[in-house]
This record gives structure tokens, C-alpha cells and sequence, in this order.
């Protein structure tokens, strides 16, 4: 029987007193020109405390875990708490109240999309290898997917596994592999027969990223930071219990990773972007600029924040029906298509209302500080789908509209990169 | 009808609001489609008096949000977005919104008993047609500058006498009745006027909407009776106003999603280089965009509605009702106007019901003031 909620409320506050300090003050206190003024995306830490997070987050995560937090919804063989989605919100409401480390390096790919996919596709075993590791804190988890020639076309991955004995062997290039030089274990997309159509001939593989042959070079992205990766894979031996779901079928496998990542990424609202679509900072921005009282600036707040409200109300509509038990459908790609645009929106407001201080650092409090987020805008229409495959899934799934013609799904994969390269 | 069937159904609407809604959409399909609408926006009255008083007498529409205690069902402002939802799908030319909305909101939010007594069970029973404005100095809705185009004064007998004009009048050549916000001397007070009122004049305007009426009503010494306190019509107006934006973004969401629908079937049947061009990803991401703009206008919508019904302890009517009009005002005009850029030719022809939405967007979009008010509008109710 799963807790009475309010049990529930009493245990989660009694453990947050006990390891967190609570937030002072509400959104509604902006002290302008005090603290932080950065407001970033993105990392862009240096590489040494970048590490130093990455260890902080883990031994959070730790905590959470060990106090039975740490995978409120996850079965209790695998160290789950075997509870319900609406226990894993009630917990996450809590714990914004508290000043609590970002554990976003493990949460948001690992144990948002990772981790639900072992549990879906793995064997027992690898079940009880991974799962309790990557809840408790221990090993992150990232994504090998994206290829040089597989973006948004995903399921032309070309990376080759071959079967010898009780092993298979790994080689090709993976990249845009967020987290990954942080992970010590990913889930990668092979090709395992060239000689069916395209979707049926991938395979899924968790792959220790400690074993020989795996080499992870980080890519430097436009807003400075490194947070994602370019990972090579060498002849990696990999055991075939490492193996989700059956040879050939790991298409399935990918599409419960990516269901995950596209509720993970369209329900974002805090962390410390959101501050930039706050209304009191964005006051506060206006007031320090002395643009109070300017009607086109005006008008452009009222309407920025309008939108940004709205798909509030949205999520939180969204929220109620996940609570009454409905799943999320192909219409949660709107949040993550809005989410987009107004984030990127209030960026290029704030660099408007500050001016010709976002060129040039001046020193002054709240102004320079903006172009970390200005810089990290354009991912957020890439990463997780690009804003055009997200549209395509929009028309094509909630309205019913018909697919591109010519998209071949039938040839096998083999054929399909020559006659694309021929008529190139 | 795929696209909006699917994403009414997906909503975490009762059982009872679903059952309302078909009942309202299949009224309107069978006694008010589009063939009824043309007919009736080309009439002098501008509504058909049979449909209402059917709407009144098998639906109960008129009643439906209405106090119980003066004849009305009490059935709150989410039930009442259903209704104004599917009203603004089949474009319905009807005095719904002057008369249940906007007067019928501002005799309850006067609590004045004689008024309400008086005027509110008419209006439940669709019997009585009222209308509000509150002309400010270009005669259309006072958003807050300048004065009140009407003002009172005290008259030679005892009352009061109004003299000046409402340019803008929603409905305001066919209702029985007329409440208005005029000038005393003791401030902004609203006031009743019959519609067969000595002094008044009433001329219908030619309007960019032909399903929806306006006239223009010049009052010259015309006695009027006051409605609650003297001076007292500011919280008054502004309590109209959050209930009449949240109406008004339902009504919005309902055409925009009628002109989502209609495009979307245009695209999956229209042929052209060999293929549907709904497969073309310009038509596709085109609807796309349209349905995000739906669907955000329809989460504000509702917020609204459910703010105002008291459903949601966090939110702030004045706030939830401003971004609701914000957002299902711009949603509509753009959607309205994408509907017939996908639809080519005969999406620019008078058969087609593309420009009645087009028109409708736009009319109810500025019915308020606009973008020049509506912004400001919503600043103020967060205090900036």
C-alpha cells in the first residue's frame, strides 16, 4: 500500500529539515544588484569546478536515495519506493523550498530517460547492476545516439556492432552527447543489420564507458562551456546481457528513451534560466534601465509575460491530468516548442532593455551577465528534437496530417545510403 | 473533425461539461449552421428570436451561470466557457454576450436586490435583453483615459438625466435595456435605461462583423435609474471586465479551433504537385504553430474560467482573465488569418466561411480596446 499523502508530506519536510536549509523569501524579493547576476543555460564553468558540482550533485542524490528519495517511483527490487507520479510531485514541490544542489547532470538524461529505459528493456541482472547505482547517486548515464549523419534523422545510425560469441564489438562516432564526459555508462544505438530497412535493423547496448576503446572528447559549445560530446567507439567489447530488448529491435528501445526526454525537457520551468522570464527581475531589469515607463517596452513585457503565464497554466494543467492519471500525448511537444520561444523570447528582450552594455562588459550589475543566456538560446530549438521534428510529430500525430512522401522505410538501410549519396 | 475531437477528449473535462457541450454543439449544428448564420447576419435584427428562445426554453443557456436566487442555475463560469466555446466554433449571431455576460455581470457585481430583481430573471429566461457600456471618449469601451462619454446630471423632477454618446454598443439597438457607466458628479456610476427611453436615439452600425451588432445611441436629457451606489461603478467595471475577457477568450478559443479544424481537413483533402499539401512541411508547420497557439490559448482560457469559478486558491482572477484575452485574442487573429492562407483562392471568397472567422477575430480581439488596452491592462493587475 503506498503511503497516505499527507504521511507522505510529514516524512519528505522531516528529512528536508534535517539536510537542506530552507529558501528565505519569496520569487517577489528581487534585490537588484545583490548576489549572482549570472543566468545561465548552459555550463560555463571551468572544467575543475565543473567537477567539483558534478561530486556535490552526486553525493545529493546520494542523500536523497538513502533516506528513500532518491527513486520515489521506481520498483522496490531495483531500490525504488514503488510510489506514484503524484508522490514524485509532491516531493519535487517540497524540495524547490529548500536550497538544495542541481542535480541535473544525473536527473535529467540518466535517471529521466535512462534509467526508465533499463527498466523497460533490460535483463534482471543488468537491472540490479545499474539501476540502484544510478539512483543512489553513483553512475550517471548519458545518451549515445546522434551521429555525424544521424541527427534528426535518428534511425540512420551507422555505428556498427558486431556479434562474437558472447560479446559484441562497437565501432563508430557518436556526438551531441550531453553529460557524457561525466558518465560512466551510455546507452548507444548500433546498427546490427545493414540489410533491413532502417528501423529494423538497430540494436541498443549499455556500454561501460570505462572499457577500452571508448574515447570521449567534449565539444566546446557557442555560449563557451563544454557540456556536450563527441564519444568514439573503438572496437568496445561489450557482453550481450548488456543488450536491451531483442537484436534488430532497438528502435522500441530508443522510443522509450525519447518519450522521456521530451516530457523532461518541455516541463522545465526553474533552475536558474527561469529567472529570466521572473516578472519581478524583469521589473527590476526594466526599473534599473529606466524603461518603466517606455509604452514599447511595456508592451513587450505584458505580451512576453502574457505567453509565458499561459504555458504555465499549460503545465500545470498538464500536471493535474498526470495526477488524474492521464498520460502525457504528442500534444506535450507544444510545452517544449513554447518553452523554447520564450525563453529565448525574454533573452533577446533583456539584451534590448539593457542596450549597448550587453556588448561590452562594463562591470555593471545585470547587464553583461545576459549574454550567457542569449548565447544559449539557439540549443534549445535543437536539442531533443529539433523545432521542426517536433512540429512533424504535432501535425503528423495530433492532427493527423499525412508523412513527407519519399521518406523510405522499406529499403534496406544498405541501399538507402547509396542512393542518397549517388543523387548527391 | 479529427483534430479538435482528439484534443477535446483528451481535457480533464467532467463528464457532466462533455455531455454539455455536445448538447450545445448539436443545438447550434442543427438550428444554426452556416447557412442559418449568413441568413440571419444579413437581417435587421441580427439574431434569430426563435433560436433564442429555444436556447432558452430547451437548453436553459440564458440561465445556465446566472444566481439562483433571481432565476439562474448557478452553474459556474467553467460551464459557461463550454457554452461561449461553441457559440464562437459555429460563430452564433445572438445577443448572448451583450446581455448573459457583460449586464448580466454587472448587476450582480452592483449588488443592487431592486436591479437584479428587476432585470436578471428576464435575462435568465431570455425574455429580457439587456446590453452594458461603458463609453469613454472615442464612444467604445473606456479603457481608463479621458472621460466618460455620458454624463448625468440631476434632474428638474428628482433622478437623474443622461446626455452625451455611446458610439460603440454592443447589441445596443436591439436590447430592452441598457446599463451604462456615465459621469456624476459623485464619479463613474452605472445607470439603467429602457430601450424605448425618452431622448434616445439608436443607430445601428455597419460593422466589420456582420454576427455581431453594434449601434450608436445619442442620449439627450434621458432619465435613467441608478444601479447600486452612486459613484460607485469603478470595482464594478472591473469585476465585468475579468468575467467578460475569460467569456470572451472561450468564445475565442471555440472559432480558432473551428478555423484549426477546417484548415487541417482542407490540408489532408487538397491535392496539388501530386500529393495532400498538408505533406508539404510549409502547410504542415504552418498548422502546427496554429495548433500550439490553440492549445495555449485554450490553457489560459480555462485557467481563467477556473480561477473566476474559485477552482484554483493561487490564482488571481485579474490576472488569469488578462493573460486569457491576451493570449486568445492574438491566437484568433493569427489563426483566422493562417486559415485561409492555407486554404489559397477560396479561402479569400465571400462563399467561404474563412473571412466570418476572420472578421470575428479581429472584432473581438478590439472589442476591449485592443493591444493599446490590453497590455496595459494586464501590467496593472500585477502592479507594474
Amino acid at each position: 500500500m503506498p503511503i497516505e499523502l499527507d504521511d507522505f508530506i510529514t516524512e519528505v519536510r522531516g528529512f528536508l529539515d534535517a539536510h537542506a536549509t530552507r529558501r528565505t523569501g519569496g520569487a517577489g524579493d528581487v534585490q537588484w544588484g545583490v548576489g549572482e547576476d549570472r543566468i545561465t543555460y548552459f555550463s560555463t564553468e571551468a572544467p575543475e569546478v565543473e567537477a567539483k558540482a558534478v561530486a556535490v550533485a552526486k553525493a545529493w542524490q546520494r542523500t536523497r536515495y538513502e533516506n528513500g528519495f532518491g527513486w520515489l517511483t521506481g520498483p522496490t527490487d531495483f531500490g525504488g519506493r514503488g510510489l506514484t507520479t503524484v508522490h514524485e510531485l509532491v516531493y519535487d514541490s517540497l524540495e524547490a523550498e529548500y536550497d538544495v544542489p542541481d542535480t541535473g547532470v544525473l536527473a535529467v538524461v540518466g535517471l529521466g530517460m535512462i534509467g526508465p529505459t533499463i527498466l523497460a528493456h533490460g535483463q534482471e541482472k543488468i537491472k540490479q547492476r545499474y539501476l540502484p547505482a544510478m539512483y543512489g547517486g553513483d553512475v550517471i548515464a548519458c545518451q549515445l545516439f546522434s551521429e555525424p549523419a544521424a541527427g534528426s534523422d535518428l534511425a540512420s545510425v551507422e555505428t556498427k556492432a558486431v556479434r562474437e560469441g558472447d560479446e559484441w564489438v562497437l565501432n563508430g562516432q557518436k556526438v551531441w552527447t550531453s553529460v557524457a564526459h561525466h558518465a560512466q555508462l551510455g546507452l548507444a544505438l548500433c546498427r546490427t543489420d545493414p540489410d533491413r530497412p532502417k528501423h529494423r535493423g538497430i540494436t541498443a547496448f549499455l556500454v561501460d564507458l570505462s572499457l577500452p576503446g571508448v574515447d570521449i572528447r567534449p565539444l566546446r559549445q557557442m555560449s563557451g562551456g563544454a557540456d556536450f560530446n563527441e564519444v568514439f567507439l573503438t572496437d568496445v567489447h561489450v557482453p550481450d546481457d548488456h543488450r536491451l530488448g531483442e537484436v534488430n529491435d532497438g528502435w522500441r528501445v530508443a522510443l522509450t528513451t525519447l518519450m522521456n526526454e521530451r516530457a523532461t525537457v518541455g516541463g522545465e520551468t526553474g533552475g536558474p534560466a527561469g529567472r529570466a522570464v521572473s516578472l519581478p527581475f524583469l521589473r527590476e531589469l526594466l526599473r534599473a534601465n529606466g524603461r518603466l515607463d517606455d509604452p514599447a517596452t511595456r508592451r513587450e513585457l505584458a505580451s512576453l509575460y502574457a505567453g509565458q503565464a499561459a504555458a504555465e497554466y499549460m503545465n500545470r494543467q498538464a500536471l493535474r491530468k498526470l495526477r488524474a492519471g492521464v498520460q502525457p500525448g504528442p500534444e506535450a511537444s507544444v510545452s517544449k516548442l513554447l518553452y523554447a520561444q520564450n525563453l529565448t523570447r525574454a533573452a533577446h528582450f533583456a539584451a534590448d532593455v539593457v542596450g549597448p552594455k550587453l556588448i561590452a562588459d562594463t562591470g555593471e550589475w545585470g547587464t553583461f551577465s545576459w549574454t550567457e543566456l542569449l548565447l544559449s538560446t539557439p540549443a534549445l530549438r535543437i536539442l531533443g528534437g529539433t523545432e521542426e521534428i517536433m512540429k512533424n510529430i504535432l501535425a503528423e500525430r495530433v492532427l493527423g496530417l499525412p508523412k513527407e512522401p519519399g521518406i523510405d522505410t522499406k529499403s534496406p538501410f544498405r541501399e538507402l545510403r547509396r542512393s542518397a549519396r549517388s543523387s548527391a | 473533425m479529427s483534430a479538435g475531437d482528439e484534443t477535446t477528449v483528451a481535457d480533464a473535462d467532467s463528464e457532466e461539461l462533455l455531455a454539455l457541450r455536445e448538447a450545445v454543439r448539436d443545438f447550434l449544428a442543427a438550428r444554426s449552421d452556416e447557412a442559418a448564420v449568413r441568413e440571419v447576419m444579413i437581417g435587421e435584427r441580427g439574431y434569430d428570436e426563435k433560436v433564442w428562445s429555444q436556447m432558452a426554453e430547451q437548453l436553459g443557456l440564458q440561465s445556465l451561470v446566472l444566481p439562483e436566487a433571481h432565476g439562474g442555475d448557478d452553474a459556474g463560469f467553467v460551464a459557461l466557457s463550454v457554452v461561449l466555446e461553441e457559440m464562437g466554433r459555429a460563430l452564433l449571431p445572438a445577443p448572448f454576450f451583450s446581455s448573459v455576460v457583460l449586464a448580466a455581470t454587472a448587476l450582480v457585481a452592483a449588488g443592487d436586490d431592486e436591479a437584479a430583481g428587476r432585470l436578471l430573471p428576464g435575462i435568465a429566461a431570455g425574455t429580457t435583453l439587456a446590453t452594458l457600456a461603458a463609453p469613454g471618449p472615442d464612444g467604445a469601451w473606456h479603457t481608463g483615459e479621458g472621460a466618460l462619454a455620458v454624463a448625468a446630471s440631476p434632474a428638474d423632477g428628482g433622478g437623474l438625466v443622461l446626455d452625451g454618446t455611446a458610439g460603440i454598443v454592443l447589441d445596443g439597438a436591439t436590447a430592452d435595456e441598457i446599463l451604462l457607466v456615465v459621469a456624476a458628479p459623485e464619479g463613474p456610476t452605472l445607470v439603467s435605461v429602457p430601450g424605448d427611453a425618452s431622448g434616445l436615439t439608436r443607430t445601428a452600425l455597419r460593422t466589420l462583423d456582420p454576427t455581431r451588432r453594434f449601434a450608436s445611441l445619442t442620449l439627450a436629457q434621458t432619465p435613467a435609474t441608478v444601479i447600486g451606489q452612486p459613484g460607485a461603478a469603478g470595482p464594478v467595471l472591473a469585476q465585468v471586465l475579468d468575467v467578460a475577457t475569460a467569456a470572451l477568450a472561450a468564445e475565442q478559443v471555440g472559432g480558432a479551433r473551428a478555423c484549426l479544424e477546417t484548415a487541417t481537413a482542407y490540408a489532408k483533402d487538397r491535392v496539388q504537385f501530386g500529393r495532400q499539401i498538408g505533406s508539404f512541411q510549409a502547410v504542415k508547420h504552418k498548422l502546427a504553430d496554429m495548433l500550439a497557439r490553440v492549445q495555449l490559448a485554450d490553457a489560459a482560457a480555462r485557467e481563467a474560467a477556473a480561477v473566476l469559478d474559485g477552482a484554483d486558491p493561487e490564482g488571481d482572477p485579474g490576472v488569469a482573465s488578462a493573460v486569457a484575452h491576451i493570449v486568445a485574442s492574438e491566437a484568433y487573429m493569427s489563426v483566422a488569418a493562417e486559415n485561409i492562407q492555407v486554404h489559397g483562392g477560396i479561402g479569400f471568397t465571400w462563399e467561404h466561411p474563412a473571412h466570418l472567422y476572420f472578421r470575428r477575430a479581429k472584432s473581438s480581439q478590439l472589442l476591449f480596446g485592443g493591444p493599446n488596452a490590453y497590455h496595459e491592462r494586464l501590467l496593472a493587475r500585477v502592479g507594474i
